[in-house]
């Protein structure tokens, strides 16, 4: 062994360099935990469609500025939006308006064929005679509202028509003496100020600095006598990237402390210290291949991963538990006799991660490289490097430790000698039959977050102050060409205005809101072109005949307004994002964006009988996903055993590999029981949990069945290493995100059953022989 | 020479600050009603005579503007500061809550009742002449605004007797109103606020 030592040596500097360089731009961590939920399993088009969706999220921040004086908002919107826009982190920061008259003036009198279906436009076709009568009265209503357009240009009002289609009433108002967006509520008079960032957010150091920027907006604010609200995806990734590394640095820092005293404590010799190289290269060598791999690790990974710390230190740790076995404890000499055990073990581990890699889900597959590969450095660490730097150490461990461990031992053959193994084991399955009945899954996002209360008030605010509720659902339609998108959003439409009429849904945006297709907007030319004969009512209150016929033949020789058209003038900005353009297969696609949806069970039939259109519902998708990755993973977790088992047939034979594998599924089972007994759910992380405990458990059944230095001994080597896992992973129940928290709870009870169900691992004794399942 | 308009100025400077924007507002604001006719002629540059319109109206303090328009057709309004009603066979029918008439309702208001703080939101105010014959300059603040309205002149005694408003393009509208400050409001009037 001491021969690999100066190999090992050359690839840890290798390892070392890797690293350095994949870490020469600052750390290559995401903080993003979203992104390691799977990709949508739809076509380019669905993924482009949910990456527009997600953009707003992902860079807009949305603040509310109040003042229980409205005067005083102008001012403070103004300082705040000049101080923001010279931020090089923004690309743009709006807190006014300056509309564009002259623009939207010209795409008035350009639409007003274009008008969208819907009441409006039913009432021009159908009931004319009744619309031009209303709009004589409208002239010499002093309140009916002034359009846009001149009334010389207007004298039918399908501009005025158009224009309040266009910019509907909403809850946030535009101010035309401030050019703000204000609102009212809570109170106090408040203004919108939106904000774009430059970088995408999940760029390490965007969330942080708008964090930054938010507080110091915040107490200029609150210092002015007002109140700040903001929302945005940011301040969640902001807020999650903060937990990351304080959970981190309290979790990894408890683990290496406890692993240090763990060590001294036992041992008292400074060298054992040395069993941390195994633990620094595993981390290093797990990083590494993430970084390799994916390009980035994510902090979920790495908080994850740092309670490796403990698995890694397995190793180091049952070689030098031998030295209970007596005698003076050699190196090189132990190293020969548990290499095949050390061997093994990681052999049973590698094939359990690489189950756990096949499933469809990044979390896991990062997570099971990451713990792959660290497990490798520990392992090259432990065989290469330590035999070679403990020669002549001199360990002489505390005996009560041992003492322990064979008077448990005997207690143990004791008990069984009275009872028996089986009703033991029926007594257990029955623990586990009834905990597992009370088990419930539970697959919500909101798990996958540790929720920041702060952050979802103020969003809450933000929401019920606006009025707006973005929803995560939208409809995708495709069509042959945008025409025909428009054709089939506006019957779409249809079937969603008679949602918004039985209060299921606030309302949506479509791009058939927009502008009717060429069909509707020759039918409309038509219709007016019967307008001629029916001018009384507009000449009887004194408008001039010419100026009405010109009126009529310049509407008849309105040219059709196209898509493009109506997205490039100033009312088309809040649709642009719904248009996706031409596709690569030659087709176009559109979106429609929904507000302030109750239920979304509602919206599965909408788009039933529909062509090309498309409900895209990424959460329930995901929702669905988790459920069957679940399902996958105890799939890959059998065929895993399955491997496992022939692997061992290989090295113990029949009997001692099946109790080896079913000793490990057994305990994973009765932790699984223990959360139903505790009203946990089983989520994917506790599920993965008990994955990784199977792991383990195999672990702990190898050494207790090669029982190198008597069954004692090797009980205790289980124990250190069991504690060194709890050190790591069930110190993880302290996160405050509960997919994290419910990982180590589930970590820590296995680790109990695994340890308890070892000793069953070990070489059959005279009266032990009736335990036959395993 | 210069000692006289030099001690002219003198005496008319406390003259010129005698009245001014709140002795308007408290001037404007004192009658518990009024009630008379209006002209409005809207002065169109793409026609040759002005859109003319009349009716009568009547404003009760507190409680908001009724607007009886009789030619060229007949239609009554009822402004109160929250909301416009039309009244239709079936009763008072609120207008679609357009956010631009909101405004227009409660500027109109903040005119006829002397409602300062109201325009000055959006206006700058500037007041001249005295208690029986002043008037009121009305200049837009915001960019939108500025781009719709020149400006808007309010002449007035006791009441307000005349609003001229000027649009950008050249148009023009003047509102006349022969009113009688009341002391109480008929049964009928207080109905129709109810």
């Amino acid at each position: 062994m001491i021969r690999l030592q100066r190999p090992f040596l050359l690839f840890l500097f290798a390892l070392l360099a890797l690293s350095a360089w994949q870490w020469r731009h600052g750390p290559p961590v995401a903080a993003d935990l979203l992104a390691l939920l799977p990709q949508g399993a739809g076509d380019a088009l669905t993924l482009q469609a949910e990456a527009r969706m997600a953009e707003p999220l992902n860079r807009e921040v949305l603040l509310l500025v109040g003042h229980p004086q409205r005067e005083r908002l102008p001012a403070l919107a103004e300082r705040l939006g000049q101080a923001w826009s010279r931020e090089p982190l923004f690309e743009r920061v709006q807190w006014q308006l300056t509309p564009d008259l002259p623009g939207l003036r010209q795409q008035l009198l350009a639409s007003r064929l274009a008008l969208a279906p819907g009441q409006a436009r039913d009432e021009l076709i159908k009931t004319p005679d009744t619309y031009l009568q209303a709009r004589a009265a409208a002239l010499f209503d002093p309140f009916a509202g002034a359009g846009a357009l001149p009334l010389e240009q207007d004298w039918f009002g399908l501009g005025l028509l158009l224009q309040r289609q266009l910019t509907p009433a909403s809850k946030v108002q535009f101010d035309a003496g401030s050019g703000l967006l204000l609102t009212q509520g809570d109170g106090l008079s408040w203004a919108l100020i939106r904000a774009r960032t430059r970088a995408d957010a999940f760029d390490f150091d965007a969330p942080p600095q708008v964090e930054a920027l938010i507080e110091a907006a915040r107490r200029e604010v609150v210092a002015d006598g007002g109140q700040l609200l903001a929302a945005s995806g940011l301040r969640y990734a902001a807020a999650g990237q903060a937990t990351a590394s304080r959970e981190m640095s309290l979790i990894g820092g408890l683990a290496t402390f406890g692993t240090l005293a763990l060590l001294l404590g036992l041992f008292r010799r400074w060298r054992v210290l040395l069993s941390l190289l195994a633990v620094g290269v595993a981390l290093l060598a797990g990083s590494a291949a993430c970084v390799l791999l994916f390009g980035q690790i994510n902090a979920l990974t790495l908080i994850l991963g740092a309670s490796l710390t403990g698995v890694a230190a397995d190793y180091p740790l049952h070689y030098l538990s031998k030295s209970w076995k007596g005698g003076p404890w050699d190196a090189t000499a132990i190293l020969r006799e548990t290499l095949p055990g050390l061997s093994l073990s990681l052999a049973t581990n590698l094939l359990g991660y690489l189950a756990l890699a096949c499933t469809p889900f990044p979390a896991l597959t990062q997570v099971a490289v990451f713990s792959a590969a660290g497990l490798i450095g520990a392992y090259l660490t432990t065989v290469c490097l330590l035999p070679a730097w403990w020669q002549r150490l001199d360990l002489a461990p505390p005996a009560a430790p041992l003492r322990v461990m064979q008077r448990l031992l005997e207690l143990r053959l004791r008990l069984l000698a009275r009872t028996g193994s089986l009703p033991l084991l029926l007594a257990l399955l029955a623990f586990c039959g009834a905990g597992v009945w009370q088990l419930h899954l539970q697959n919500d996002l909101r798990l996958w977050l540790g929720q920041d209360p702060t952050l979802t008030r103020e969003a809450q605010a933000i929401a019920r102050l606006t009025g707006l509720q973005p929803t995560s659902q939208f409809f995708l339609v495709r069509g042959a060409d945008a025409d025909q998108v428009l054709e089939r959003q506006t019957a779409l439409g249809q079937r969603l205005d008679a949602l918004v009429s039985a209060g299921q849904l606030q309302g949506y945006r479509a791009l058939s809101g927009l502008l009717a297709p060429a069909a509707a907007q020759a039918e409309l030319r038509q219709a007016l072109a019967g307008w001629g004969e029916r001018l009384q009512p507009l000449l009887a209150v004194g408008i001039p005949a010419e100026a009405l016929e010109a009126e009529l033949k310049q509407l008849q020789q309105l040219p059709d307004l196209n898509l493009d058209q109506a997205l490039a003038g100033p009312l088309g900005e809040p649709w642009r994002p719904l248009w996706l353009g031409r596709t690569t297969e030659g087709g176009a696609a559109g979106l429609v964006s929904l507000q302030g949806l109750g239920n979304a069970q509602v919206l599965q039939t909408v788009a039933a009988g529909l062509p090309g259109v498309q409900l895209v519902d990424r959460l329930g998708e995901l929702r669905g996903l988790f459920v069957h990755t679940q399902r996958l993973a105890v799939e890959l977790k059998l065929l895993a055993s399955g491997a496992i088992f022939l692997l061992l047939l290989w090295a113990f034979g029949r009997r001692a590999a099946l109790r080896i594998v079913c000793l490990p599924l057994l305990a994973a089972l009765a932790a699984l029981a223990c959360l139903g007994w505790l009203g946990q759910p089983l989520t994917l992380f506790s599920l993965f949990a008990l994955l990784l405990i199977t792991a383990i458990g195999v672990d702990y059944a190898i050494l207790m069945h090669e029982a190198i230095g008597g069954a004692a001994v090797s009980l205790l080597g289980g124990l250190l290493s069991g504690v060194g896992s709890w050190l790591s992973f069930g110190l993880l129940m302290l996160s405050s995100t509960p997919a994290i928290a419910n990982f180590g709870l589930a970590i820590s009870l296995g680790l109990v059953f695994s340890f308890l169900l070892a000793p069953w691992a070990s070489p059959p004794v005279s009266h032990e022989k009736d335990l036959r399942h395993g | 020479m210069r000692t006289l308009i030099a001690l002219l100025l003198t005496l008319a400077a406390p003259l010129a600050q005698a009245f001014d924007l709140d002795d308007l507002a408290t001037q404007l604001a004192r009658p518990a009603a009024v009630a008379g006719s209006f002209v409005q002629q809207r002065y169109l540059r793409a026609l040759p005579q002005p859109l003319t319109s009349s009716g009568h109206f009547t404003l009760a303090r507190g409680l908001g503007l009724l607007w009886r328009l009789e030619k060229p057709l007949t239609q009554t309004y009822r402004i109160t500061p929250g909301a416009i009603a039309k009244e239709t066979p079936a009763g008072w029918t609120p207008l679609p809550g357009s956010d631009l008439a909101a405004r227009q309702s409660a500027l109109f208001l903040a005119v006829l009742g002397g409602d300062r703080s109201g325009l000055e939101r959006d206006f700058e105010l500037a007041l001249s002449g005295d208690a029986r014959h002043w008037q009121l300059r009305l200049t837009p603040r915001g960019a939108l605004l500025k781009q719709v309205f020149d400006g808007i002149l309010i002449q007035g005694g006791e009441l307000v007797e005349q609003v001229e408003i000027r649009e950008t393009q050249g148009d023009r509208s003047l509102l006349r109103l022969d009113g009688q400050a009341r002391d109480a409001l008929s049964a009928d009037q207080r109905a129709a606020f109810q």
